[in-house]
């Protein structure tokens, strides 16, 4: 990332709800299988059953399941997240990108996992 | 701004949330929108609808009802509350329009969202709940 801009993110979907990484933080994109029982959902971020259909991988080894994903080249301006909402998902919230007409929530995987392992996990 | 006693006799936006009604001080209250569909944030509390994108900012949408535990009623309206700090849109079911406020003012709890509620008030021939804006915005960004 370079100031207020991000260039490459993981257009995420947890459930019916648009999340996005910067791609910097994810180092391998895997099936669910190979992390069963350990991986987290971003569904429980959302308030649903966990489920995923995808696992992203970190660098330092914590994984975050996703339902869809897709890999985004461009150069976006990040938007700043209100104080209002920047402390929700344990901090993890960078801001917000608007990609095809929609917002999606930036958030870092490393702490985006930190936060769920904190949350309840229901059927993680 | 605070809201104290000696201001109970400003202008205010009156609105409904639910079956209660609120009041804002009008020199915050921006502007009704009508929000379109919400990007909900990860992690975010259940009072907190989501965000919209308005006018190059992004504006979190807090259903009222829901934050101070009345019920909630479905609506795609809102109070825009521009501060110094940040934006607010606080859902309103229905909007009465500016109206003089009066009351004493006093916190309406000890604790949580209620100390930035201010009554019992009196504002466009309705029982409200005067919102103190600034305190409400410190409140919400401390994880309500």
């Amino acid at each position: 990332m370079h100031g207020l801009r991000v260039s490459g993110t993981l257009l995420c979907h947890a459930g019916t709800h648009r999340i996005a990484f910067p791609a910097v933080d994810v180092a391998v994109i895997d099936a669910p299988g190979l992390h069963a029982g350990r991986s987290r959902s971003a569904r429980q971020a959302f308030g649903e059953p966990a489920g995923a259909s995808r696992v992203l991988l970190a660098p330092s080894g914590e994984t975050v399941g996703v339902d869809t994903l897709e890999i985004d080249a461009e150069v976006h301006r990040v938007l700043p997240a209100s104080p209002v909402v920047k402390w929700m998902g344990g901090g993890s919230l960078l801001g917000f990108i608007f990609v095809r007409g929609v917002l999606w929530p930036l958030v870092r995987l490393v702490e985006f996992e930190h936060f769920l392992a904190g949350a309840p996990r229901e059927a993680a | 701004m605070g809201v104290s006693e000696s201001e109970g006799r400003q202008s205010y936006l009156v609105f409904a949330c639910g079956n209660s009604w609120y009041a804002v001080p009008a020199e915050s209250a921006a502007e009704v929108v009508t929000f379109p569909e919400l990007t909900r944030v990860p992690g975010a509390p259940a009072y907190l609808l989501g965000v919209f994108a308005h006018r190059g900012e992004v504006i979190p949408v807090v259903d009222m009802g829901l934050l101070v535990g009345t019920g909630s009623q479905s609506t795609r309206r809102a109070v825009l509350v521009r501060l110094s700090r940040g934006s607010l849109a606080l859902t309103a079911s229905t909007v009465a329009g500016v109206s003089l406020v009066s009351g004493s003012l006093e916190p309406l709890g000890a604790s949580g969202v209620h100390v930035h509620l201010r009554g019992p008030a009196k504002g466009a021939q309705r029982d409200v709940a005067v919102i103190d804006p600034d305190g409400l915005f410190d409140h919400l960004s401390q994880g309500a």
